[in-house]
């Protein structure tokens, strides 16, 4: 993605995106805080004024086009990639899960899959680095790191398909 | 009338000027000077409805400091937004645009000026008179437009700039020379004065940054208006007593604080403080300015508007195509630039000063009426010429290609 930045003396800064097919999405941030959002359908054209934003209505839209505000993701199946292959993902216990009850220890997680648990969040609360002896309850939701694979075979045993 | 009572009425008319080009969707600062003109005491003055004399607003002490406050915290503005780093960063091409807009319309205007008024002086007033173009209305018209966001706007605000540098050299000379007098030897002695004044607000905007960071260290947004104001202020008016243009020693006082994190903080508490004293300098810029001489002065500003609409336009269009733009928007760059206004009026308000002694009173006169009359035609023209330039544009294209 191609961002160019230019200064507009007396007025602010301008931001030109290349958003793909030839368009242009121009942000004009005036020095008051005031966006004005342009598209530009292609290089020589006019820009097309959007919208004009003020400061806190800006940022307000930018943290919904961030996804700060909705992730458009399954809650229960959320991964971030630490290096290539690693996953770390955060998986929600149903309560019809056959985990539910188990401890980590009674559970085998590691033998049997692979992964490493290392958080459970439970309501407000978050149990950092569990210890074996930690008993899995319907309603958690168990962040674990491990390869892809692993990964998934736990999704599995957390599913009772293992 | 009481003294609070004209400023009243002074401050109620700029108020009344803004509604008014709000509704009209016109840049205010025609129509602040205009409402000046109409409650002038040669306007106002001389009428009278059914036997009741309409309110006059006099040039009070008060008035002519509060525009003399207006032209300091235009050119402090002008200072704080400037930046070397953003100009070095572009120089090339600023200032191949920015040469051949001073060539072509600094040099007519030489030309034009000693064709109207035959005096050397005046020829040098009038060639930056016609030279300066507004950055105050040409902006306003760019973001009205939504030029901002297209490639015409960098040719046209990179223009403004070497424009706004080169208007501070300029002043300090222009004001060093009309207060100087006709004796040569006086007025060199006053350039001398003047251009060591500008060295040593040069050193201290680049070697003062520590100091000026800290003068404004505070949370309170109180203090740091009042701070800001009381140093440039001070500083303005020594160079002012000391004959030095104080509109150019604001010019780098902004400068200074351009360089210190205070600087978007700035623009934002001070912006209100420049608006409001900017009204009342055009508003002065009305009350001073006599309507009965514009028919003494109007066959030269028409010289002048025929004669400088295309240069400023041709200049324009060459430094659009500086820019390496297409045909149709260095067109748009040319009819951008012919707006004159708010600097022009600073240049008239100067050669006001020298009236009976580096000018006969009536070449001062004469420039000053013209200037204002040129400036409303121009602020005028200028934001139409940039409204209505589909035609333009196509005959642009048509002439010398798409490309």
């Amino acid at each position: 993605m191609d961002v160019t930045e230019s200064d507009l003396p007396g007025v602010g800064k301008k931001h030109e995106v290349d958003i793909g097919g030839g368009q242009q999405l121009v942000v004009v941030t005036h020095n008051t805080g005031t966006r004005e959002l342009y598209l530009k359908e292609s290089a020589d054209a006019d820009s097309e004024k959007l919208v004009e934003l003020s400061d806190r209505m800006a940022r307000m839209v930018g943290t919904i086009l961030e996804g700060a505000y909705f992730q458009p993701v399954e809650s229960n199946h959320v991964e971030t990639m630490l290096s290539e292959g690693t996953l770390l993902e955060w998986y929600a216990v149903e309560d019809d899960s056959p985990l539910v009850g188990e401890t980590l220890a009674g559970a085998d997680i590691g033998q049997r899959t692979g992964v490493t648990v290392v958080a459970i969040q439970r309501g407000e609360d978050v149990i950092a680095a569990p210890t074996s002896a930690a008993e899995i309850e319907a309603g958690d939701t168990i962040v674990v790191i491990g390869e892809r694979d692993n990964c998934e075979r736990f999704e599995k045993l957390l599913a009772g398909d293992l | 009338m009481a003294d609070l009572l004209g400023i009243g009425v002074l401050f109620a008319a700029v108020a009344v000027a803004t509604l008014v080009a709000v509704w009209l969707n016109k840049s205010v600062i025609p129509f602040y000077i205009v409402f000046g003109m109409v409650l002038s005491p040669s306007v106002a003055g001389q009428l009278s409805v059914a036997g009741y004399g309409l309110p006059v607003v006099e040039s009070t002490e008060f008035i002519e400091l509060g525009a003399e406050l207006g032209i300091v915290f235009l050119l402090f503005f002008l200072g704080l937004e400037f930046n070397l780093d953003r100009l070095l960063d572009r120089w090339e091409r600023i200032t191949r645009a920015g040469t051949i807009d001073l060539a072509i319309n600094f040099g007519a205007g030489l030309l034009l000026g000693f064709a109207l008024f035959r005096d050397p002086l005046a020829a040098f007033l009038v060639a930056g008179i016609v030279y300066i173009s507004s950055s105050a209305i040409i902006t306003k018209s760019l973001i009205d437009l939504g030029w901002i966001a297209n490639d015409e706007a960098d040719p046209l605000l990179g223009t403004l700039v070497f424009e706004d540098l080169f208007i501070a050299v300029y002043l300090t000379i222009a004001a060093a020379l009309v207060a100087g007098g006709s004796d040569v030897g006086a007025a060199v002695t006053a350039v001398g004065v003047a251009l060591s004044f500008i060295v040593a607000l040069l050193l201290l905007a680049r070697y003062g940054t520590p100091w000026f960071e800290r003068a404004l260290q505070t949370n309170s947004n109180e203090f740091t208006v009042v701070r800001a104001v009381g140093i440039t202020v001070l500083i303005s008016g020594v160079a002012l007593a000391i004959g030095v243009s104080e509109a150019v020693a604001a010019f780098f006082v902004g400068m200074a604080f351009a360089s210190t994190t205070h600087t978007h903080k700035l623009e934002n508490l001070l912006e209100p403080v420049r608006d409001t004293f900017a009204a009342v300098f055009f508003f002065w810029i009305g009350v001073e300015t006599d309507p009965r001489l514009f028919a003494g002065v109007a066959a030269l500003v028409v010289a002048a508007v025929v004669v400088t609409t295309p240069t400023k336009i041709l200049s324009g269009y060459l430094g659009g195509r500086a820019y390496d733009l297409d045909p149709r928007r260095s067109m748009r760059v040319g009819l951008g630039m012919v707006t004159r206004g708010e600097f022009s009026l600073i240049i008239a308000a100067v050669a006001l000063t020298g009236a009976g002694t580096s000018l006969s009173s009536e070449i001062a006169n004469a420039v000053y009426s013209f200037t204002v009359a040129y400036v409303l035609v121009m602020s005028i023209l200028g934001t139409m010429l940039m409204q209505y330039s589909a035609p333009f544009e196509q005959f642009a294209t048509a002439r010398f290609g798409a490309e």
